[in-house]
């Protein structure tokens, strides 16, 4: 669909050389244990824990801050009664209440929701029929969370009533894993999903949106809620020839990592009229190398300027995604980081990376210097 | 009964509103809840008037059945007709005491028939007899049970006043015949013999003594047991039985010699009788109400046997209502049900929107009813609710048979009911013997045959919780709550039960755990179509169309979600399809003949030229739009 781009459209590459506009230095180093670790992320969701992080591997989620001076506390720990479970991915999720929620997911297929606030269960979710690879949650309504499945299917919870709300599959659903999956940032009732099809689909719940609404006052049992399937998604875009195996939106655009070592920032042109089809345009291109395993996730700052990612050598790329060319600030490196970065973390502002390594460490970068 | 007042429903005997406080009484349960604030006693009220709709349901269903009645109700009826005939049973046993026993058991083997002398002028004469009969009652020997020693012969005779005209005319006897010598040549000699001659001692009693009993004991009529003692002279005759078919014959021939005559050995014989089913009823049931205080009415109430205490359930169980009819009376629909059995096969059979809990110990039968609030969703429709407007599923459940074999055998402790398989003897009887019976049942042994169980016995529904036995003791409050525990639970055959409890179960559709309660359900998400996404989809197909209008489109897919909701699969649906297609969108229609109604009209043409619709229907329809549009119109004029 890419292949034949007309002259003066194609896509800006951005230079592999960083501009050395921020510099990142380490500044702590934490052996977790010894299992991967698949998953970090902070805590954008209420601003009183902005600098609280979590992390995921084995059947393990661990919660901790980031202090002055590089400092990394444990807050808590909890352990998954299955010493089978490994857990791929973890999201904050928040309370109507406001007490802060850990959702997190892994080959299990069962999805944990943790009461943060009170350090126990809240609850558990069953129904995908596979190993869930991403959790998101959406900023507007922090109930609402996004799961991403190898059943190839997406499902929306409300994670204050446990109820599952509606199942993005079916007809036009994924042909394969789904890997990752995000809320679009404004516009409530569209999400994207991609994942090893080599597609990104673009959904609307807005003909479905009374079945959100109930879900908040559904006082029944959970299983008699009428759930139901997304079967045809906006639009069908297959911008890369691999596994697509991050995406997230930018604004009405979205940026989707492949396992081609690149990610790509394009713009979905829906049709109103006919559903289903539509055109992508790529825009730019951010060459990340030695990025070519799939799962491995791209992580941003709160305000979407910068994004992160980790690569399969144990490198981090930091790029700053909203500028023409595209231009690469830092690349972080460190002589006993070899192991595959399977995700980062931003911190509010940007100024501090954390990733989380295969061999089961916490890197913490801290910014050290600007120059202008 | 709600419902109904009470006044209104003379044609049971005897009806009432009575509520027992007796601490005994754990079977009739007290309102414990009495103290009730203003808003629980009209929430209770309002539950109690649940009963309202399914008791107008029935008795509509009543009224259709009385001229052609169910299959339960013609076969009660004539159990009623065969239960208002009156038999008596007579008894005939030979009691031993210890000093005559062995003189006595040289006797055995010994016959008793009842029979009918065939030559009189034979009789007469007194050196040979025959006499015509059907059966015999066989004891080969005293078998002593508990020390008792006696051998016993039943007879089932028919009533008093038919008997009495044969008895006078001296048509019937009973002859006791001693095989003892036939049966030391012959070998043993278990059943009666045929076709066999021998000699034998013959005693013979007329039936006139019996008649004298009976004159003699006037309480006969109201069950009670006559008795008398009589002696029996046995003399030495040659005998000679042969059996043609079911005619059986018996003859006599006494030696010529008057010595031989002489008496040999006298046998003492207890004759009773009495009313035969007469345990059935209690000395209660010949009372009339009228000159019995009202402080003992109650318990006279329970009492007598066909009376059945009624308890009806409303307010989660909290509270009940309570009534007692006659008769093993239906207290919905007024039948008579004969037993007890009978009744709770009618109420099982004929009101299933109440759930039904039978108890039977010695002094009460009760029910416990209660509306079945789950089969209200399909049966009833709520007020306001046209039931023509909604959509009917046809379900086909399977059968749920369950075997009961306890209740029976409980029942029969607590009252004896009509065994069925009297019927057929006592009917072939009539015809054939001038309505003589002959024995029907014989047992040499039985010593306890009327036991009176010890304590009560509970069964309920075949559908509810069997509990332990001797349970008149146990509140009924735990009775309550352990039932309670398995309610959606117990309409499901057991073993079926237990497989759906032992795991967990997704729904089909969401991949969501199902609780319990909705596994057992009897709702199945398999082939379950979901309306609003199947619109979505069918709009979106549509929207695929490029040469199609807005307004085809519209009436398409109208067309079609009606197709579905209303499930027309047939050729032979589409017209009345058509028809309430115009029904329900008339008014849509009406709104814009130009354009939505046009395109209905072509499509209804369309139809026609497959010759899926006639002339008629389309004018049907196109009459029900002429409505449509000039109630419009009116309404856009005013």
């Amino acid at each position: 669909m890419a292949a034949r781009v007309p002259l003066g459209c194609e896509p800006v590459v951005g230079s592999l050389t960083p501009s050395r506009k921020k510099e990142y230095r380490v500044t702590n180093r934490l052996q977790e244990g010894k299992r991967p670790l698949y998953g970090v992320v902070f805590n954008f969701i209420d601003s009183r824990y902005f600098n609280v992080f979590a992390t995921v591997g084995g059947n393990r989620v661990t919660v901790y801050q980031c202090l002055e001076g590089g400092v990394i506390a444990v807050l808590q720990s909890y352990i998954d009664e299955d010493k089978d479970e490994s857990f791929y991915t973890v999201s904050w999720a928040c309370n109507i209440d406001g007490s802060p929620f850990l959702v997190a997911g892994g080959i299990n297929g069962v999805i944990r929701v943790i009461d943060a606030g009170k350090e126990k269960l809240h609850k558990s979710f069953v129904g995908h029929g596979d190993s869930v690879n991403e959790i998101r949650t959406q900023p507007l309504k922090p109930s609402l969370v996004l799961s991403a499945s190898k059943d190839e299917s997406v499902r929306l919870w409300n994670v204050h009533t446990g109820i599952c709300i509606l199942v993005f599959a079916g007809a036009g659903g994924h042909r394969n894993e789904v890997l990752s999956v995000d809320f679009h940032p404004t516009d409530i009732y569209r999400i994207a999903s991609c994942g090893m099809d080599n597609t990104v689909k673009i959904w609307s719940m807005k003909e479905f949106w009374t079945y959100v609404e109930k879900s908040f006052t559904w006082t029944d049992l959970p299983s008699k809620f009428p759930t139901k399937y997304v079967q045809f998604p906006l639009l069908i875009a297959s911008v890369h020839n691999n596994y697509v195996d991050c995406n997230r939106w930018l604004g009405d655009f979205i940026l989707s990592k492949s396992v081609d070592n690149e990610i790509l920032l394009w713009e979905p042109k829906m049709k109103e009229q006919s559903a289903g089809e539509g055109t992508s345009d790529v825009l730019q291109k951010y060459p990340v190398p030695e990025c070519d395993i799939w799962f491995i996730k791209l992580s941003f700052d709160y305000h979407y300027k910068t994004a992160a990612i980790g690569n399969r050598e144990g490198k981090i790329f930091v790029w700053e995604v909203q500028t023409s060319p595209p231009t690469l600030i830092a690349k972080l490196s460190h002589v006993q980081s070899k192991q595959p970065i399977r995700q980062t973390a931003m911190s509010f502002d940007g100024s501090t990376i954390l990733s989380c390594c295969e061999d089961g460490t916490i890197w913490r970068w801290d910014v050290v210097a600007t120059t202008f | 009964m709600p419902g109904i007042p009470l006044v209104a429903r003379e044609t049971t005997n005897y009806t009432c509103y009575c509520s027992y406080s007796t601490a005994t009484d754990s079977m009739c349960r007290q309102d414990s809840a009495t103290h009730l604030s203003a808003e629980e006693e009209i929430a209770a009220e309002e539950s109690l008037s649940s009963y309202c709709k399914p008791v107008e349901l029935y008795n509509i269903l009543q009224r259709r059945a009385v001229r052609n009645p169910s299959f339960l109700q013609r076969c009660l009826q004539y159990k009623i007709q065969a239960k208002h005939k009156r038999r008596i049973q007579m008894t005939i046993s030979v009691p031993a005491t210890v000093s005559d026993e062995s003189q006595v058991q040289n006797l055995f083997p010994l016959g008793v028939i009842l029979a009918k002398p065939l030559s009189s002028a034979a009789a007469a004469e007194g050196h040979s007899a025959v006499y015509q009969f059907k059966r015999a009652c066989m004891s080969t020997s005293f078998s002593g049970v508990d020390g008792i020693n006696r051998a016993q012969a039943k007879f089932i005779l028919p009533e008093m006043n038919k008997l009495s005209a044969e008895i006078r005319a001296g048509s019937l006897v009973i002859l006791f015949v001693s095989f003892a010598e036939l049966a030391r040549d012959r070998g043993d000699i278990s059943s009666f013999p045929l076709n066999l001659e021998g000699h034998c001692l013959l005693g013979r009693m007329p039936m006139e003594l019996l008649h004298l009993l009976w004159d003699k004991s006037p309480n006969l009529s109201l069950g009670e047991r006559a008795e008398m003692w009589s002696t029996v002279d046995l003399n030495p005759c040659f005998m000679k039985t042969s059996s043609l078919d079911k005619d059986r014959h018996i003859s006599f021939e006494y030696p010529r010699s008057s010595a031989a005559l002489a008496t040999i050995q006298q046998l003492q014989v207890k004759i009773a009788s009495e009313e035969a089913f007469a345990r059935e009823r209690t000395r209660y049931d010949s009372f009339s109400y009228d000159d019995i205080p009202s402080t003992s009415l109650a318990r006279i109430i329970r009492l007598r046997t066909g009376n059945v205490v009624f308890n009806y359930m409303y307010y989660n169980n909290k509270l009940q209502r309570t009534e007692v009819t006659e008769d093993f009376t239906c207290p919905f629909c007024l039948v008579k049900c004969v037993s007890f059995k009978g009744l709770r096969y009618h109420l099982c059979s004929s009101h299933d929107l109440f759930k039904f809990e039978f108890w039977v110990n010695e002094e009460y039968q009760a029910v416990n009813v209660s509306v079945r609030s789950e089969m209200w969703r399909s049966e009833i429709v709520a007020d306001g609710v046209d039931p023509k407007q909604q959509t009917f599923f046809f379900c086909s459940k399977p059968l749920r048979r369950r075997e009961q074999p306890d209740l029976v055998q409980n029942s029969k402790h607590v009252h004896p009911l009509v065994l069925d398989s009297d019927f057929p003897s006592m009917n072939d009887l009539n015809g054939r013997t001038n309505g003589v019976a002959d024995a029907v049942e014989c047992d040499p042994s039985s010593s306890n045959g009327a036991s009176v169980p010890s304590s009560g016995n509970l069964y309920t529904d075949p559908d509810s919780v069997q509990s332990a036995s001797g349970s008149t003791l146990a509140p009924p409050a735990l009775l309550q709550f352990a039932k309670s525990r398995k309610l959606s639970v117990e309409r499901s055959d057991p073993r079926n039960r237990a497989l759906l409890q032992k795991r967990q179960f997704f729904h089909s559709h969401r991949a969501q755990p199902m609780a319990l309660e909705q596994v057992l359900s009897d709702r199945d998400s398999e082939d379950e179509v979901d309306d609003d996404v199947a619109d979505l989809e069918d709009r979106r197909m549509l929207d695929d169309f490029v040469d199609v209008t807005k307004d085809e489109k519209q009436v398409m897919h109208l067309w079609n979600s009606f197709v579905r909701k209303q499930r027309v699969l047939a050729d032979g649906h589409i017209p009345w399809a058509c028809e309430a297609f115009s029904k329900l969108h008339g008014q849509r229609f009406a709104q814009a003949p130009a354009t939505l109604c046009r395109c209905w009209r072509l499509f209804m043409m369309k139809l026609w030229n497959h010759g899926l619709v006639d002339a008629r229907t389309i004018n049907n329809c196109n009459l029900i739009l002429e409505q449509f549009q000039n109630q419009d119109s009116d309404s856009t004029r005013s």
